[in-house]
Order: structure tokens, then sequence, then C-alpha cells
């Protein structure tokens, strides 16, 4: 019998009491019997160790997903114990504040050149008090479970450019901010940096900072650079709230505000949010980008023509010689395909952009 | 979750987790993962971190308890907090990032030196047992797990590795063995050296 049989048999008790007896006083006067023993005791102590060890990680984590969820996560160091008491005492100054802030804008703007004036960007102002009486009563119910993110400041649309990370916002909803993060049913809340902005045009590019949230897109869409004809439908996708949100019409104008020809006027019920969306053609084509409304009708939007955002992109790629940033030339394989496919099929691409400021 | 909350007190979470009874670690489990993800959060780390920490407070309070002498002087709160922190420091330091400690005044804290050192000491065994069983590999490491500790015998070992009896079985599990013992004691060495 090998020596390492006989102290697994001498620790599962399987010996005779002569042979144990023999083994005890074999352990007490021969040292190196005695050592490779102590050695072997160790080793399987410690396999056993690591096994229960590794079996109550496995039980604390399937606790955890059970309990509290698997993708619970915090952007910033406000714990969400004390939400209510931190919100709760200024939420009635908040709501005086936000309209004032509201009136003191429109006044200010109506101080402004009457160009400004007309235009009204379609950002949200998203102060504590907007933040949705449902959206509170849901964050008071998952207060105790899940982590709160602090209302941004400031919300828009954006669409993925490419497969690269890379996505299209309107300038003015990313203007001054201190974080960008965009957000969407398949994608989880993402911080971005601006690689490109354009307050002419109101483009700017965005890229995401961990490049993994983007490893499987398949941007559906192809941005085409036709100019459509007057009278042509068209859609458009969303954020105007914190659900993507579907809208409708035609080409109204082949010129945007200010008889503008970069832009287009069109007949969709654009809303704050909206900004930044793209515009689709019938057969899932991008031919624009929601820009603004015009303040003084009704359901007379802006979209900036992608011809200016193609040649914008191909500057600014040759400019920071970043080859990844380029529009994919493919043809969209979105054509023939029911809209509500299309819809179905574009939405992973289109984002909520959250923006925070200081 | 559906079942109602139970209330234990610290003895009774203590008891359970002597007896392995998982009702109560899952309930200890909640009862105090928002107090460590709050120490977490306050002091530059996200939930994932909170999260990875607290389970490790779990695993020295699990493992403490287990020690016969082991006695709680102070409420488990404070001991889950005090164990939390010396653990969160650790990684703070180790990620060598300048740092600033919150300290809740609320909370007192309890000297768990010894118990951290103990578990420290096994941690460095543990990391040593992972690696050696990484470096083992297959059909070893399954066939050593099966003997010593799903307990199986050499006869239901011969016939799920295909051996043609227990003896041929006991050699592979002998040769096995000494490979094992060979990485894991070779790495004590190192370190000592």
């Amino acid at each position: 019998m090998r020596n390492t049989d006989v102290f697994d048999c001498y620790l599962n008790n399987e010996l005779n009491e002569t042979e144990k007896v023999a083994f005890e006083t074999r352990l007490k006067n021969d040292h190196l019997f005695c050592d490779a023993f102590e050695h072997h005791k160790k080793l399987i102590n410690t396999l056993q160790e690591y096994t229960n060890q590794t079996n109550l990680r496995a039980t604390l984590k399937a606790i955890h997903e059970k309990e509290f969820g698997g993708h619970a996560q915090v952007i910033s160091i406000n714990a969400p114990i004390g939400f209510f008491k931190r919100y709760g005492k200024t939420m009635a100054v908040a709501a005086s504040t936000a309209a004032i802030v509201m009136f003191c804008s429109i006044a200010l703007f109506n101080q402004q050149k009457q160009q400004q004036e007309e235009l009204t960007t379609l950002g949200k102002k998203v102060l504590a008090l907007e933040y949705t009486n449902d959206a509170i009563v849901e964050e008071i119910v998952k207060t105790n479970t899940k982590l709160n993110y602090v209302p941004a400041n400031y919300e828009g649309s954006a669409f993925a450019l490419n497969n690269n990370g890379y996505i299209v916002t309107s300038y003015h909803t990313i203007k001054d901010a201190d974080s960008i993060l965009i957000e969407n049913a398949n994608t989880k809340r993402t911080l971005t940096t601006v690689v490109y902005q354009n307050p002419k045009l109101d483009i700017a590019v965005l890229h995401v900072n961990e490049i993994l949230v983007a490893k499987d897109w398949q941007v559906p869409f192809c941005i085409s650079d036709r100019t459509l004809d007057i009278g042509e439908k068209i859609y458009t996708l969303g954020y105007p709230r914190k659900d993507i949100v579907y809208g409708e019409g035609s080409i109204s104008s082949l010129s945007g505000f200010n008889n503008d020809s970069k832009m287009y006027q069109v007949s969709i019920p654009v809303n704050p949010g909206n900004s930044g969306g793209p515009v689709l053609d019938e057969q899932g084509n991008l031919i624009g980008i929601v820009r603004g409304k015009n303040k003084q009708a009704e359901a007379t939007g802006f979209a900036l023509k992608t011809h200016e955002l193609i040649e914008a992109v191909a500057n600014c790629a040759k400019e920071l010689q970043k080859e990844d940033l380029v529009i994919s030339a493919k043809k969209s394989n979105l054509k023939g395909v029911k809209r509500t496919e299309q819809i179905k099929r574009i939405t992973p691409y289109v984002f909520n952009v959250l923006v925070y400021k200081n | 979750m559906s079942k109602p909350n139970l209330q234990f007190t610290d003895n009774q979470f203590i008891d359970g987790l002597r007896n392995n009874n998982n009702e109560v670690l899952t309930a200890l489990y909640k009862k105090y993962y928002n107090f460590v993800l709050k120490l977490i959060v306050n002091n530059s780390g996200n939930s994932e971190q909170a999260q990875d920490i607290y389970q490790e407070t779990i695993i020295v309070v699990f493992e403490n308890c287990k020690k016969p002498d082991f006695q709680l002087n102070c409420q488990l709160q404070t001991y889950i907090y005090s164990i939390a922190k010396r653990l969160w420091l650790k990684q703070l330091k180790k990620n060598g990032n300048s740092y600033f400690f919150r300290e809740d005044e609320e909370n007192e804290i309890e000297d768990v030196e010894s118990d951290m050192s103990i578990y420290h000491q096994k941690e460095t065994d543990l990391d040593k047992m992972q690696q050696s069983l990484t470096q083992l590999g297959e059909p070893c490491k399954t066939l050593i797990n099966d003997f010593y500790i799903n307990k199986k015998s050499m006869d239901e070992i011969a016939e799920k590795f295909g051996y043609t009896n227990a003896d041929n079985a006991k050699n592979q599990k002998y040769k096995c063995l000494q490979r094992l013992k060979k990485y894991f004691f070779e790495k004590e060495e190192n370190i000592e050296d």
C-alpha cells in the first residue's frame, strides 16, 4: 500500500484498530512519514475548503441575481437611500423654479434675433419636477432594491452612424454637457465622447466609450444621399419621453427654416426630445436628422438633409484620421420590408441621449 | 421573494450560517446588502464593486461563524460593517487610487484584525489551490473531486472514467494527486523564497 492510500484510509476511518494504532505509532516515530501526512492533510483540507468556498460564492451570486437583479448599476455617488429625503423637500421649489425658468427662457428668446425666435430647438428640459409621476412612484417601489439614476438635465434622440460605435445626434442637445450617455431598450446606459460637433449644421458625432456595447451592431438602414421629392412619405423614431415614439408625415418643402436649402420642411409632429432623431423614407433609408420646429406653426418640423451629414462626417474623418468613422455605403436591408418590421429592426439603433450639465 | 420577510436575531443568523441554512443565508444577504452598498458607493465605489465586497464580507462572516470558538462581541451589523470596510480599504489601496474615506459616525467599528488575517492567509492557500487545479487539468480534476469531495468509491470512478477496474482507477487517482501535490507545494516554496 502506498503512503497516500494509507493516509486516505486513515482520514476516512477505514483502518481497523490494529492498523490504526500502528499508523499512529509510526507518525510519532517517523518524522518523514509524519511530514508527508501533514502535507497530505493540508492539501485535502485546502481542496475541501476551496470547493466549499466556490459553492458559497455561486450561492451568493444566485441570491443576488434573484433578490437584487443582475444589472443594477450606479453612475453617481448618490446612494438610493435618501432619494426622497433629498428631492422631496425641493420638489415644491423645483416646481416654481421650473415655471420661472420656462418663462424666462421664452422671454430671453424673444429678445434675441428674430431668426432664433422662430426656431424652437426640440431638446427637453428635464428638471426634477419633470421626473414624471410614474417615474417617482416607480422609484419609491424600487428604492429598496434598485439604484436610481439622477435625472438628466437635458434629453434628446440619436441614431447609430455605423457598426463601429459612432452615433449622430444634434449639437444643441449635447452643448455644454459634462457627460453624455445613451440608452435604449437594447443598450444599457453607456457613456459617450464627442468626436465631432458642428453648431452651424446642428449635428454632433459621439462615440461610445465602451466599444463592447457596439460589438453586435448591424445597422440596418443606409444613409442615403438622395434628395427627396415634395410629398414623399417619411417617418421618424425618437425619445420625446422614456419610450421610443413613432411619428409619420411627408416632405412639405425642399428648403427649411429661412429658405435654408440644407434642410427639409417636414410635416411630422415633432416634440421636445425628438431632436437628433433619424428621418427615414419608405424604403427605410435615412434621409434626414430632426432639427427643430417652427414655433409659430403647428406640425412644421425641420430636418437636416443627410447630404450635409455625409459631407461633414467625411471631412471630420479625414481631419481626425479616424478610419472607423465611415458611413457604411451598403444598401439598406429594409427595402420592401413592412413598416412595422422596419421599425422593429431600426429601434435598437435609435437612442435616448441623456445629458448632464453642471 | 415569495416568502415573507422573516426576522432573525443576530444569534439566529449565526446559528443558521453554522448549519448551512440557505433560508437564513438569503435573509442575511438581503438584510445588509443596501447597508454595505451605501458604504462602498459613498466611498468612490460602484455597485458592481459593492456586490463583490459584500459577497466577500459574507464569506468572511460565514467562515468565522464556523469556527468552534467564534463569539460575536458586537452587533452583527457592526461586525459586517467593520469587515466590509477593511476589505474595501484594502481594495482601494491595491488599486492605488487616491481616496478619502468618509466615516459614517453612526457606525461603530469593531476590531476584526485577527479574523481578517486568518482570512487572508486562507485566501492565499485557496488561490494556490485554484491555480494548481487549473494546471492539473482534466480528467484529473474531476477524478480528484469525485474521490475527495463527492466521496465516490473507486468502483464508481472506474466505471465513470472507463478504467478496467478499481485498482486501475486507484493508480490514476494516485498519479493525479501526486501532480496536484507537486503544483500546490511548489507554489508554497516559491512564496517562501
